[in-house]
C-alpha cells in the first residue's frame, strides 16, 4: 500500500503491533512526540519487541523513546536537543553509549528545542530549512556541520540555518481521535503538529477513540488532521508513567524505581525482560502495572483538570 | 524585592535560601520562561508575594499557568493547570525571540566569567565525541541564553564548574566579553545574575565579567573565591544575601511538602505518600492563589 491509500482510508484503525510492523522499519528515520510529560512510551515498547535496526531518532527532548532505543542497540544516530529523564534523572544508556560506545557508538548531532522545533516546521511546510538566531557563536553550532550561519540576504545581520527534518514515520500521541485520524491534543502540543505533518508516515495513537461527531464539537482541538494520516490506535495509558493531560497525572514513583534500575547495563537488562519483552503487548503492561494504579493518577488527575469537551 | 519590612525566618534550609534568592530576581508582571526545580519554585513563590502578576511560560508550549500543585518537569499535567494559553513549543519559542520575555531560568555543570554555560559534555581527558561525562545537552537553554531579555543561571559552587573557560558553549553568556551578544546579534541581553549554594554573582557593564555581589548568611568572600577559577572580582558594596521571610519559607513548605526539591529529592517517595502530596496541596494551594 502506498503512502497516499493508507492517508485516504475512511478506516485507519490497527493494533499498535500492526501500526509499528508496517510503518517503522530497519534503517528508518523516526520521530516520536512528547515533551517533558506526555512521552510516547507504549509504542517505544512494542518496537523494541519488533527489534527494528539502525534506526536515526530526530526529536527535540525524548525520554524512553531515544534512551531505550539507544540501550537495546537499534538507533545509530540521533539528531536532538536533549536526551534524558528530566526531574527523574539523566539517561543512562545515553551516556554508556557516547562515554564508552555500550551496546555501541551512536552518531550524536545536536540542536536546541527551538530549532529542533523549527527543523519539523520547515518540513512541515515542504521547505527545505528555517532560519533563526539561536545556535550562533555557540559550541553547538562549531560541532555540528548541519548548522549554517548565514548573512540576511536583505542586509545586516548573522542568522543561523537548520535544515527541514523529515522523518520517514512520526508517533504522535494525542488525547482522542477518530478512526479517519483527526487528532485532538487537550492539553499541550509541543512539537506535535509539525512532526506529524513532516513525516512521510503518521502514527496516531491516542488515548480514546471517538466518533467524528465528538471532533466536530470542538473542531479547534484538532492539532492533526485527517489527511496526514496513516495509522490510528487506541493505547490508554500510553505515556505511563509521564503524565498525559487532562488524562492522568505523573507517576513519579514507577519512574524512580526504573532510574534505579537501568542504571546499569544490566540492571536495564532487567527491566527490558519484564517491561517490554515479558509483555505480550501494552495490556499486559498494564496489568503488570496494576489498573488499580493506573486509576488511581487517573482520579487524582480529575481534581486538578477537567475538560468538559 | 520583598520581605524588608517583613519577618525573617530564623530555621530555614540553604535550599530554601536559592528559593526566596530565585524569587526577588522575578520582578510583577514580567514574563518568565522557567525551568524545574529551585527556580520554577522561585517564580512560584514570587507569584504569591510580590510578584502576582508574573506570567511563568514552559517549554512544552504553557503559558500563565496557576498549579495548586509541585510542578514536576516542564510538560508536567501542572503547566497547563489553570493556563491562559497553551500552544506549541516553537510558537512559546518564537514569542521569546520575538522579544516578549523578560527573564529566563538557566542552570548547568559549568559556567565561566563570561556567563557561558555548559550543559552537554564534561570533557575531562576526552573530548566532546569521547567526554568523561556525558550530559543530557541543551534543551531549550540554548535559545533562552540568546533571545529572553535577561538571564537567571543557578549552580553549585565549585572550582571545577566555576571556569576561566567552560569545555562546551551551550548556552552563551557574553561569550568572549564586551561587545560578542551584539557581533552574534542576539535579540536577549545575557546573564543578569549567578545564584549558586554560597553566592550570588552580578555582571560588570563594562567588562561584561562576574563579580561577587553577595554572600550568603555564615559565607565568606575568601571562602567564596577559593571556589573560583578565575580571578574573582568583590563588589565594593558586598552584601550578606537577605534570609526568606517567615511568610516565604511557610510557603515553600507548602509547594514542595514532601521536599523533592527543597530537600531529600525523589528517592524514598512511595505512590501512596505521592498520592497525598497531590490530594492535600490542592486545597492548600488553592486558597493561597485566591
Amino acid at each position: 500500500m502506498n503512502a497516499e491509500d493508507s492517508k485516504k482510508s475512511l478506516d485507519k484503525r490497527m493494533s499498535l503491533k500492526e501500526a509499528i510492523s508496517r510503518f517503522v522499519f530497519d534503517g528508518c528515520s523516526i520521530a516520536f512526540s512528547g515533551m517533558g510529560g506526555e512521552q510516547v512510551v507504549a509504542p517505544t515498547y512494542e518496537i523494541i519487541r519488533q527489534g527494528q535496526k539502525d534506526m536515526t531518532l530526530m526529536g527535540d527532548s525524548p525520554c524512553e523513546c531515544a534512551d531505550y532505543l539507544v540501550g537495546t542497540g537499534q538507533l545509530k544516530r540521533v539528531e536532538v536537543a536533549w536526551l534524558a529523564f528530566a526531574v527523574a534523572g539523566v539517561s543512562p544508556n545515553y551516556r554508556r553509549a557516547v562515554e564508552k560506545g555500550i551496546p555501541r557508538k551512536i552518531d550524536v548531532r545536536e540542536f536546541s528545542n527551538y530549532t529542533m522545533g523549527l527543523r519539523f516546521l520547515a518540513g512541515a511546510m515542504g521547505l527545505p530549512f528555517m532560519t533563526t538566531k539561536s545556535l550562533i557563536g555557540s559550541s553547538i553550532e562549531k560541532y555540528n556541520d548541519m548548522i549554517k550561519v548565514i548573512e540576511d540576504p536583505y542586509g545586516g545581520q548573522k542568522v543561523a540555518v537548520v535544515p527541514a527534518a523529515i522523518p520517514d514515520v512520526a508517533i504522535v500521541h494525542v488525547n482522542r481521535a477518530d478512526k479517519l485520524g483527526n487528532a485532538q491534543f487537550l492539553g499541550f502540543s509541543s512539537n506535535a503538529e509539525n512532526i506529524a505533518r513532516a513525516a512521510k508516515r503518521a502514527i496516531i495513537t491516542c488515548e480514546e477513540i471517538v466518533s467524528t461527531d465528538k471532533i466536530k464539537e470542538n473542531p479547534t482541538f484538532t492539532t492533526v488532521p485527517q489527511y496526514i494520516v496513516d495509522a490510528v490506535v487506541e493505547v490508554p495509558y500510553c505515556s505511563h508513567p509521564w503524565n498525559m493531560c487532562y488524562a492522568y497525572a505523573y507517576d513519579i514513583p514507577f519512574h524512580m524505581e526504573m532510574m534505579a534500575e537501568i542504571e546499569t547495563e544490566d540492571g536495564f537488562k532487567r527491566w527490558m525482560d519484564k517491561w517490554a519483552f515479558g509483555c505480550k503487548d501494552h495490556e499486559q503492561y498494564c496489568d503488570k502495572v496494576g489498573w488499580s494504579r493506573l486509576r488511581k493518577l487517573t482520579q487524582v488527575e480529575k481534581k486538578f483538570c477537567i475538560c468538559n469537551c | 524585592m520583598s520581605g524588608h519590612q517583613e519577618e525573617y525566618a530564623e530555621d530555614y534550609t540553604l535550599q530554601e535560601l536559592l528559593v526566596v534568592a530565585a524569587s526577588r530576581e522575578v520582578n510583577d508582571k514580567e514574563v518568565v520562561f522557567v525551568g524545574v526545580g529551585i527556580p520554577c519554585l522561585g517564580a512560584l513563590v514570587a507569584k504569591l508575594t510580590h510578584a502576582p502578576n508574573a506570567i511563568l511560560v514552559v517549554e512544552s508550549g504553557c503559558i500563565g499557568a496557576t498549579p495548586y500543585r509541585l510542578t514536576l518537569g516542564i510538560g508536567d499535567n501542572a503547566c497547563v493547570e489553570n493556563a491562559i494559553c497553551v500552544t506549541s513549543l516553537w510558537r512559546a519559542f518564537s514569542d521569546q525571540q520575538r522579544g516578549y520575555f523578560d527573564l529566563g531560568m538557566l542552570g548547568g555543570a559549568q559556567v565561566d566569567k563570561y556567563g557561558n554555560l555548559n550543559s552537554t559534555a564534561i570533557f575531562g581527558n576526552g573530548d566532546y565525541y569521547t567526554p568523561s561525562a556525558r550530559l543530557p545537552g541543551s534543551g531549550g537553554a540554548n535559545d533562552i541564553a540568546v533571545s529572553a531579555k535577561r538571564t537567571l543561571v543557578m549552580m553549585n559552587q565549585q572550582k571545577r564548574r566555576f571556569l576561566e573557560k567552560v569545555d562546551f558553549v551551550t548556552s552563551p553568556g557574553y561569550l568572549d566579553g564586551p561587545g560578542s551578544r551584539e557581533r552574534n546579534g542576539y535579540p536577549g541581553g545575557g546573564p543578569a545574575v549567578i545564584i549558586s549554594n554560597m553566592a550570588i554573582f552580578r555582571f560588570d557593564k563594562q567588562t561584561k565579567e562576574a563579580y561577587l555581589d553577595s554572600v550568603h548568611p555564615g559565607i565568606t568572600a575568601e571562602g567564596v573565591a577559593r571556589e573560583v577559577s578565575w580571578d574573582l572580582k568583590v563588589s565594593p558594596n558586598l552584601k550578606t544575601t537577605m534570609p526568606p521571610t517567615k511568610k516565604e519559607t511557610e510557603i515553600i513548605r507548602i509547594l514542595d511538602s514532601e521536599k523533592i526539591y527543597t530537600g531529600g529529592g525523589l528517592k524514598g517517595l512511595t505512590f501512596d505518600n505521592y498520592m497525598n502530596m497531590l490530594d492535600s496541596s490542592y486545597e492548600k494551594l488553592r486558597e493561597m492563589f485566591k
